[in-house]
């Protein structure tokens, strides 16, 4: 299971709009995604998307029948399945390895990286972790994402 | 616009200056919308409650692009995000202080490793990350 493919690769471009939207309700007024000029100055050839935007702007749309009770999308992220009341999102580790530009297309794809029952203060749970890799319209690596999520 | 920050003005142990954050619940429901987010426990506080918590909680997604933003402004414009990691540990909560703070950890040829973190008005860490930075040197 381990290094299997926990969805199939997700391609979508990411408009000045999507980078700017996510910044702003962020609080976020970066130059860098709003200004032209500003991201010229600073060497890059156009505005770029804020970094960690990137794990969400690929997610397709889904439709209102796919909402559990708790808001989620069922199904959401995750084919590994577990017998377990509750995943919380633990953290994340990543490497941004290029900068991604607003209009960038971009691929992601997930893999299990590890399943792990642990026991802590407040019970067993299993840890899993999953890493997604970034690749852009010219096949450069932009980024790559651990994330660790927690199941209870 | 930042200052650009050069690598011959950083030295390690240096602090950050903190960054403020103080979420309203609009910016909450903007912050779902731009990422498609519709768990309920974000917008719903009823709902909330039935998942064990007081008041809606602050997206960790959310949190996690304050501190990128903390360090990437930290940085300045000609600086570069190269790596970033961190841990939910805590709830974060709408209408109250979340400040961000950090210091310089080490620095190696141009790049310089952060340890930072967010707090809660009681001080409490609810986000402890590392981060490296690329800067540049002073022309």
């Amino acid at each position: 299971m381990i290094g299997q493919r926990l969805s199939e690769p997700v391609t979508g471009t990411i408009t000045s709009r999507d980078a700017q939207r996510f910044a702003l309700a962020a609080g976020d007024r970066n130059p860098l995604y709003f200004d032209e000029a500003a991201a010229r100055a600073a060497g890059y050839r156009t505005t770029l998307v804020p970094p960690v935007l990137l794990a969400w702007s690929l997610n397709p749309p889904r439709p209102l029948d796919d909402l559990r009770a708790d808001g989620l999308y069922r199904g959401e992220g995750k084919r590994v399945t577990l017998n377990v009341k509750r995943v919380m999102f633990g953290g994340e580790e990543w490497e941004f390895l290029e900068p991604v530009f607003a209009g960038d297309t971009i691929t992601s794809e997930t893999r299990l990286k590890s399943l792990e029952e642990k026991s802590g203060g407040s019970g067993p749970f299993v840890l899993q972790m999953t890493e997604t890799t970034y690749t852009n319209q010219d096949g450069a690596v932009v980024a790559r994402a651990v994330g660790r999520s927690i199941a209870r | 616009m930042t200052a650009q920050r050069y690598l011959e003005d950083v030295s390690v142990g240096e602090a950050m200056p903190a960054m403020v954050k103080n979420a309203s619940r609009a910016q909450l429901f903007l912050f779902s919308a731009a990422t498609n987010n519709p768990h309920r426990i974000h917008y719903d506080r009823e709902y909330a409650a039935v998942e064990g918590h007081p008041d809606v909680l602050v997206h960790g997604p959310l949190q996690g692009a304050w501190l990128s933003q903390f360090v990437v402004d930290w940085a300045g414009p000609g600086g570069r995000l190269v790596a970033m990691g961190w841990q939910n540990r805590g709830r974060a909560f709408p209408e109250s202080d979340l400040t961000f703070r950090g210091k310089v950890t080490s620095i190696s040829g141009d790049e310089v490793s952060l340890q930072v973190w967010e707090e809660d008005a009681a001080g409490t860490v609810l986000m402890p990350c590392t981060a490296r930075v690329r800067l540049p040197r002073r022309p």
